[in-house]
């Protein structure tokens, strides 16, 4: 499963996805908007067609590199505010090292390669903010 | 004989141009380097980050060597984002 939404992603989906009978071994991968100072979001620009086609890429790297059975990856595009998830990988492998090995990978590979950009959303005044308290 | 291309900008850049979409002629046999000079010659605010621009065409990374092609869609990236392991 290879997916780029604005909706929130369903974390149980997307493992249910990967499980398989001969899989003794899931692992997933949340990565969350953190909430670091002044931030209430993340803004997350996506090259919709190219990311689509490198996820493909990872999943059949993951399959060859480590024995991956299944890999689903779910990446957000748009306003994520913090604590949802932007991306999720989930794997399957019939052992647990491989499992991580190859999340671990995809991971990096996401960070590496993927054509996505991140903007911070500056937290937003609860009033009107005046001049002199709004954030450049 | 001229051919045109569609550029695509993101983030940064497409802030910059002021749009994330634009058609381009070439000359015909143009180099993907040929495309990106006069993309920066049109916005001098790209200059600065020519250095560490991605390209891509046709949704693969590009070295600036590839001849383009009549119809080629063609990716003027920042760096991805990233992040801390």
């Amino acid at each position: 499963m290879i997916a780029i939404q604005r909706s929130r992603i369903d974390v149980a989906s997307v493992v249910d996805g990967v499980r398989r009978d001969d899989a003794g071994a899931v692992v997933v991968f949340l990565g969350s908007v953190r909430a670091d100072a002044g931030v209430r979001a993340l803004d997350y620009e996506v090259y919709v067609p190219m990311a689509e086609k490198s996820f493909a890429a990872l999943v059949e790297g993951a399959r060859s590199k480590f024995e991956v059975l299944e890999m689903s990856i779910v990446h957000r595009v748009g306003r994520v505010p913090v604590g949802e998830d932007s991306v999720v990988i989930a794997c399957s492998a019939a052992h647990r090292g491989a499992a991580f090995a190859a999340c671990s990978w995809a991971m990096d590979e996401v960070k590496r390669i993927v054509p996505i950009w991140k903007t911070e959303s500056p937290a937003m005044a609860r009033r009107a903010p005046s001049r002199r308290n709004r954030r450049a | 004989m001229a051919m045109q291309v569609r550029i695509r900008l993101f983030a940064t850049y497409r802030e910059i141009a002021g749009e994330g979409a634009l058609p381009w002629t070439l000359p015909d046999g143009a180099r993907l380097r040929q495309l990106v000079d006069a993309l920066v010659g049109t916005y001098p605010r790209l200059a600065a980050h020519a250095d560490t621009m991605l390209l891509a065409v046709n949704l693969n990374y590009a070295s600036p060597d590839v001849v383009l092609q009549d119809g080629d869609e063609v990716a003027v990236m920042p760096p991805v984002s990233g992040g801390r392991m």
